[in-house]
């Protein structure tokens, strides 16, 4: 589903994000990017929306060489990706039904889907009485709930999320947690970088960790930090 | 298609009213700078308008001795008559016409000492076209019996010389109005998106093609250019009834005020459409 050769990136600045990163990430896997602030998660995330382009290597994903991709490809690329951030991202001038409900018109969906999925997606995150609601009048919790219909209203096959828990407090953290749980459990690919060591040692799911843009472990079923393992020797 | 159709409309209306601030600065510069480039290339109309109107009165004015012979005027009139560089037939002053004239431009001190037998005769020719004049002055300078051939070139031309300065220092100014008021548009333009390059990049994430996401910015840009041309164009229908020159040679036709809409409006929209098209540009390269 995901895979990286050997990726490099070097942002014009000098700064190296990456180097020499290769990995594998399997259809319908629930992965953990950790690493303190600059390891190069974010730039994980980003090569795999094509934000960016790498250096050199190659990454494959959905079937695809993304980095010798040709521009006009690259919004077809998406429609397959969900993706969450830390500041949410909702558009302040549209209700929680419109945000949602955006993703499906850009793609052209019909009227007639929209008013059908949309509606079911926000019972699924459990917003269906705020659908009239701006994401100002919001907590942060129920507007990071949007984020996450908003990613997974098409039915992405990879759903990407960069410290989706990160402005939000353990019961919010853990809805977010429940909802990236259940959308994994219907196939898809789920691709987490986050900085929340309690989450991470209670899901015990696979935990990529990375270091001055290495990749310095790869492990199933990890924790955090090995350093300090949940539970201790 | 009829989804995106839909969706481009209503998200053109929504954020023209929601940016409505923006919508009027935007709509207010279109309209300001647009009416003063329509005025430049009306006054530069009007200025050509009356270059023609003086060049169609350009006469060719044979004037004969007095004491030319019958059979030397009889040759000069047929002459006239054959020439292929006049239009239609001379008429002709006679003695005592031209002496009625004389008591009228002169002052009496100087016409009290004229008599009607001293005065001279003239045919009065117009030329097909003004630059005849030359012509018919060289052929008809020095006959027999004529006294000297007159038109009044130099002061037509030199009345041109001066309206065609005018007339480029109108075509300068709108061409310098035009680019002020593109910069000021696109500048304008560049702000409602710039406020709105959040949005883009959400588009973008979505998996928003390019198309999608400029179209109702160019839409928007088109309706702002359009408001805006045609307050330009009410502004230029009160300058064109309000005109102060009507009736004499710097008279502006319907046509002339028609054509210059046709411009301004023209102009507008493309400004304002192709403005936000290239002003969405670098928020799109994400």
């Amino acid at each position: 589903m995901i895979r990286f050769e050997n990726v490099s990136k070097t942002y014009k600045n000098g700064t190296v994000a990456l180097r020499d990163v290769s990995l594998n990430i399997e259809k319908g896997e629930f992965v953990f990017l950790v690493g303190s602030s600059g390891s190069g998660k974010t730039t994980c995330l980003r090569l795999l929306l094509r934000e960016e382009s790498p250096d050199s290597g190659r990454i494959l994903e959905l079937g695809r060489d993304i980095g010798t991709m040709p521009k006009w490809r690259v919004p077809y690329l998406r429609r397959n990706i969900g993706c969450v951030f830390q500041d949410f991202r909702l558009l302040p001038t549209k209700t929680v039904f419109e945000n949602v409900a955006f993703a499906q018109e850009v793609i052209g969906r019909p009227r007639s889907t929209v008013e059908s999925q949309v509606p079911q997606i926000l019972e699924l995150v459990g917003l269906a009485d705020k659908r009239n609601n701006l994401p100002s009048e919001l907590s942060g919790g129920e507007q990071q709930r949007v984020a996450v219909a908003r990613a997974f209203v098409n039915r992405p096959l990879v759903l990407l999320a960069d410290e989706p828990t990160g402005n939000l407090d353990p019961t919010n953290s853990e809805q977010i947690m429940t909802l990236l749980e259940r959308i994994n459990k219907t196939g898809t690919t789920v691709v987490m970088a986050t900085h929340d060591k309690g989450l991470v040692d209670r899901m015990r799911r696979r935990v990529i960790e990375l270091d001055g843009g290495e990749l310095v472990r790869d492990q199933l079923r990890g924790v955090y930090g090995l350093d300090e393992p949940a539970g201790g020797f | 298609m009829r989804v995106f159709l839909r969706y481009a409309v209503r998200e053109t209306f929504s954020n023209l009213w929601r940016n409505r601030l923006m919508t009027l600065a935007a709509v207010l510069t279109v309209a300001v700078s647009l009416t003063l480039v329509g005025a430049a290339l009306m006054f530069k109309q009007s200025a050509s308008q009356a270059s023609v109107v003086w060049e169609q009165q350009t006469k060719v004015t044979v004037w004969m001795n007095a004491s030319a012979k019958p059979a030397e005027m009889s040759s000069i009139e047929s002459q006239l008559k054959a020439s292929p560089y006049i239009h239609g037939t001379c008429a002709f002053q006679t003695q005592q016409q031209s002496y009625h004239q004389a008591l009228i431009l002169l002052p009496e001190s100087m016409s009290s000492v004229l008599r009607v037998q001293h005065m001279p005769s003239a045919f009065l020719c117009v030329p097909v076209v003004p630059t005849d004049a030359s012509i018919l002055i060289s052929t008809f300078s020095g006959q027999p019996g004529v006294l000297t051939v007159t038109a009044p070139i130099k002061a037509i031309h030199q009345m041109q010389q001066a309206i065609r300065v005018v007339q480029y220092v109108a075509i300068a100014l709108a061409l310098t109005l035009l680019v002020s008021a593109i910069v000021l548009i696109l500048n304008t333009i560049r702000l409602a998106i710039f406020a709105r390059r959040r949005e883009v990049s959400v588009m973008k994430l979505v998996g928003a093609t390019n198309w999608f996401i400029r179209m109702p910015f160019i839409s928007e840009g088109f309706m702002q250019g359009l408001f805006g041309s045609l307050v330009s164009v009410g502004l230029l229908v009160l300058l064109h009834i309000w005109y102060p020159f009507t009736g004499n040679e710097f008279h502006l036709s319907t046509q002339d005020l028609v054509g210059t809409s046709i411009v301004v409006v023209a102009v507008g929209v493309l400004i304002g459409s192709i403005g936000s098209a290239f002003a969405i540009r670098r928020f799109l390269d994400v």
